[in-house]
Formats: C-alpha cells, sequence, structure tokens
C-alpha cells in the first residue's frame, strides 16, 4: 500500500529573531544614544528569540490539527511560519496545495466603504485568485449569511467587534480549502451567532483538505480536532489524542515531566 | 500565479482607495486635485509676482518641477505609515505588504495625472509651448513613480522600527523642498553651490520632468533620464535591502 503524500510537511523549523538587548523605538532615542555612546549603537549586543525549535511533523488529507499551548508558547508564528508571513530560520515547510490562513476576524480593508463594499474586497484577499463570478456568489451568499440586514449598506468604521467578526467569519467560511489554518477565529463573534458560525465553520472544515485550528477552548478543539500538538516553550512536546494532549496541558508538572 | 494575485489585489485595492477618495463624484474628483491646483496657484503668485522671479513662462517652469514634487512628497507622507497603519490586515491574512503600498502609490499617481494634464492642458491656451516634448513624458513619469515606490517602501519598513519616522521625513522634504530647484532655476544659483543640486536625488527626478516640457532638447533629456534611471536603482537597493534584512521582523514589530 502506497503512503498518501502529506499536505503540509514541517521538517526541523527553527524560527529565531534577533532582537537587540537596548532597543531604540525612534530615531530620537538612536541619535540620542549615538551622541551619548557610539560604540554601543555601532555594536548592538542582541539576544536571540527561540520561536520555534526543531519542529517536525506531517499533515494529511482529513486531519484536523489542534494547536495547543500557553500564550507566547509559539502557536501564531508557527501558523505564520507555514502561511509564509515568516520566514524559518532553518528547516523547511513544504506544503502541496494552497493555505489560507486566518489570524484576525475583525479586520475591514477600508473603514469609508460599506460592509457590502468591504465584504468584496476582503474575498479577494481571502481566496487570491477567485474568479469573478464565483466571487459576486460568495459575497452575496456571505452578506446574507451574516444577518447584517440593512447595515451591510452602512460604512464599515461604524460597525461594532461583533458586527466585523460577523461579516468576515461568514466570508471565511464560505468556501473550502486543502489546508485551512484558523487562529483563534470564534472569539470575536457575539453569543447568538457563534453558534450558527461554529456550524458553519465545521462544515466548511469537514470539506476542506486538512485544518490546523489554534484555540484556547478546549470544547472547540475536542468538537473540531482529530489530533493535537501541544507546543511549549516553542516545542512540541506531544502530537496525538486530542483527549490526552488536553489532560496533559492541564497539568504542568506532567508537562515538564515530558 | 503569485504575480497575477498580487496585481489583482493591486487593482480592487486601488479601485477603493479611488472609490473612497472621490466617493463616486465629480466634486470629490475635484476636491482630491484641488491640492497641487492651489498650491500651483499660490506658488505662482508668490515667486512670479511678489518675488518676481525672472523665468520666462514662468508658470510651465513651476508646473513641469512643482507637481512631480508634489506627487513625490505626497507619497512620502503617505505610505510612511501604511505598513503600521495596515497591521490589523497584514497580521489577519498572508498579502504581502506592498500591495497596500503599490495601491495607494497608484492611486496618487491617478491624482496627479489628472491634476498635472488639467493644467498643461490648460497652459496650452494661456501660456502656448512647444509640444514636440510632451509624448516623452512617460519616461520621467515612470522614473518618479518607481523612485516614489522605492523610497516609500524604504520609509514605510523604517516606521515599523523607529515609530517618529514620519515626522522626521515631513521636517527633512520641507528642507529638501528648497534645496531642489522646483520654484527656482539652477541658472540662479551661484555655481559654488551647484553641488547641493547635483547631490540631491530629488532634483535627478524633477529635471527630465523640465527637459521634456520647459526646454525641450532630446540629448538633455536622454542624459537627465540616465540620472533619473540610476537614481531609482539606488533607492530599489536601499528599500530590497532594508526589506531583506528586515522582513521577519516587520511582522514581529508591528
Amino acid at each position: 500500500m502506497t503512503q498518501q503524500m502529506p499536505i503540509l510537511s514541517v521538517k526541523n523549523l527553527n524560527l529565531v529573531f534577533r532582537v537587540p538587548i537596548r532597543e531604540n523605538h525612534s530615531m530620537r532615542d538612536a541619535f540620542t544614544q549615538f551622541v551619548s555612546s557610539p560604540w554601543e549603537i555601532m555594536s548592538p549586543n542582541y539576544d536571540r528569540l527561540h520561536i520555534a525549535k526543531n519542529m517536525n511533523f506531517d499533515v494529511h488529507a482529513g486531519e484536523r490539527i489542534g494547536l495547543l499551548g500557553v500564550n507566547g508558547a509559539g502557536k501564531t508564528s508557527l501558523c505564520r511560519c507555514i502561511a509564509g508571513m515568516y520566514k524559518p530560520t532553518g528547516g523547511t515547510i513544504n506544503v502541496n496545495g494552497s493555505v489560507r490562513a486566518i489570524f484576525d476576524t475583525q479586520v475591514g480593508i477600508h473603514p469609508d466603504l460599506t460592509g457590502r463594499e468591504n465584504a468584496e474586497l476582503l474575498v479577494q484577499f481571502l481566496f487570491p485568485g477567485i474568479k469573478r463570478k464565483k466571487a459576486e456568489e460568495v459575497v452575496e451568499e456571505s452578506l446574507e449569511f451574516s444577518e447584517l440586514g440593512k447595515f451591510v449598506d452602512a460604512p464599515y468604521k461604524l460597525y461594532s467587534n461583533g458586527m466585523q467578526a460577523r461579516l468576515c467569519l461568514s466570508l471565511i467560511s464560505a468556501r473550502p480549502s486543502p489546508l485551512l489554518i484558523l487562529d483563534e477565529v470564534f472569539d470575536g463573534a457575539d453569543l447568538f451567532f457563534r453558534e450558527k458560525i461554529e456550524n458553519r465553520v465545521l462544515e466548511m472544515i469537514r470539506q476542506s483538505g486538512a485544518v490546523i485550528f489554534v484555540s484556547h477552548s478546549m470544547d472547540q478543539l475536542l468538537k473540531v480536532c482529530n489530533r493535537v500538538l501541544l507546543i511549549n516553550n516553542s516545542e512540541i512536546i506531544y502530537d496525538g489524542d486530542p483527549k490526552e494532549a488536553i489532560e496533559i496541558y492541564k497539568d504542568v508538572k506532567k508537562i515538564e515531566a515530558h | 500565479m503569485q504575480s497575477q494575485i498580487f496585481i489583482n489585489q493591486v487593482y480592487v485595492l486601488t479601485r477603493a482607495n479611488l472609490k473612497s477618495r472621490y466617493r463616486n463624484t465629480i466634486a470629490g474628483f475635484i476636491w482630491v486635485i484641488m491640492n497641487p491646483l492651489l498650491m500651483f496657484g499660490a506658488q505662482s503668485l508668490v515667486f512670479r509676482k511678489f518675488l518676481q522671479l525672472n523665468v520666462p513662462n514662468y508658470y510651465l517652469f513651476l508646473l513641469s518641477g512643482l507637481l512631480p514634487w508634489i506627487f513625490l512628497v505626497q507619497n512620502v507622507e503617505m505610505c510612511t505609515g501604511i505598513f503600521v497603519n495596515s497591521r490589523t490586515l497584514l497580521k489577519a491574512f498572508p498579502t504581502h505588504p506592498a500591495v497596500y503600498l503599490t495601491a495607494q502609490i497608484l492611486d496618487n499617481l491617478i491624482n496627479f495625472l489628472a491634476a498635472f494634464f488639467i493644467l498643461l492642458l490648460g497652459m496650452a491656451f494661456f501660456a502656448p509651448y512647444p509640444a514636440q516634448g510632451i509624448p516623452y513624458l512617460v519616461f520621467p513619469i515612470i522614473f518618479l513613480t518607481i523612485a516614489a515606490t522605492a523610497i516609500s517602501w524604504f520609509l514605510a519598513t523604517l516606521q515599523v522600527f523607529f515609530r517618529d519616522t514620519r515626522f522626521i521625513v515631513t521636517f527633512v522634504m520641507s528642507i529638501a523642498f528648497y534645496l531642489t530647484p522646483v520654484f527656482y532655476p539652477i541658472a540662479i544659483v551661484p555655481e559654488k553651490y551647484h553641488w547641493v543640486i547635483a547631490i540631491n536625488p530629488f532634483a535627478r527626478l524633477i529635471t527630465p520632468f523640465r527637459d521634456c516640457i520647459y526646454d525641450f532638447n532630446l540629448k538633455t533629456l536622454i542624459e537627465s533620464s540616465g540620472a533619473a534611471f540610476v537614481t531609482c536603482l539606488c533607492f530599489i537597493a536601499l528599500a530590497g535591502g532594508l526589506w531583506k534584512l528586515k522582513k521577519n521582523a516587520i511582522y514581529f514589530k508591528l
């Protein structure tokens, strides 16, 4: 039996940022530092911030991977690497197909334009290369699903956070993708809309090739994922069953033991 | 495929910018081009009538320098903050930051071309000028647009790390305005100070416009266009170098 080719293959992934020990946030600071101690600014000392350490994993079709870890563990950075937003310092990321990633749902492209006009723009950014006719269908269907009613023709800048999330979530969940990355996407939606959008996102996830799902909600991870990567201090310390991953995550001593 | 996506995203964003600026009305269009027109009117009055600069066909001379200058300044000032201002979008989904920058530049280019050719056309009636250099304008416009994009790209990247860059840029550009032969000809500058103009990269971008419209001479135009081309390459190298060095850190710092 031939082994199925992975949709995503991550090998020895390392991501390191060089952060200056004394950082100047403005040109004025840099100038005053240059005048007071020119040598220091010409030979700055750097700290190495290791965001991802030797990460290895494959993702196959049908897998719904959950990323679990405390804030700052490196979940979002890993997703950004896979989405091509960060260039890894070492290792390789091979994606077989296209990646669609969303890290924030309260976004509008142009606040002065209406919700509908923003949806027409967003669809080009969320689904790059989409055909014009298909884009129109997605926008219409998503606007209807969002239940924003007459507000779709109101300026986007007047939208509340919940309304912004409704619009963006309705769009992002309109089409499946070979590899989908969803980073805490449900967090912005209001309570009434959350259940409706959850079902739609779950349906879209089922139709997608594979999904990487980041959430701090254990219930959502259990509902969505069939495999969980537990990340601690920028390293994958567990890769497997969601229930067990959650147990390990809850037990800090157990994490250290691993 | 990637370049096709890039072009498509720039196109839809430029269209949205224009829509937002013009509000789909003629009045909106007039409002947008009013800035360069008023600036041209005020400077014509001051330098021609008040200070009585002795330059033949001064209105045409000023037009050929001032409008490209306004386009350059507008781009630099509007684009320096563009990565920081678009941080929510840049971090929300993978889109090349250059999409936002290029769309803004194109938006400004359309406004610049509209104002520039309206004035040029108006001037043909009130202060006729030889038109043989007009078709060559395409080269200075391309060089200026490329240089404006590269400078803006460099400054937008710098702004991510030094948040006071845009204030310094405004200050520097206001000084550069006086050191660039926009409203005065190089001929009135004493020869011992010509080096100030010679090292000024903005002067190299403006001069080909003047060679096309005001004082057309194909040989001079080719020379000044060559200098503008080299200036473009320098700005591209500067912007590309900083981008390559800081690409990863940009998302981290936004």
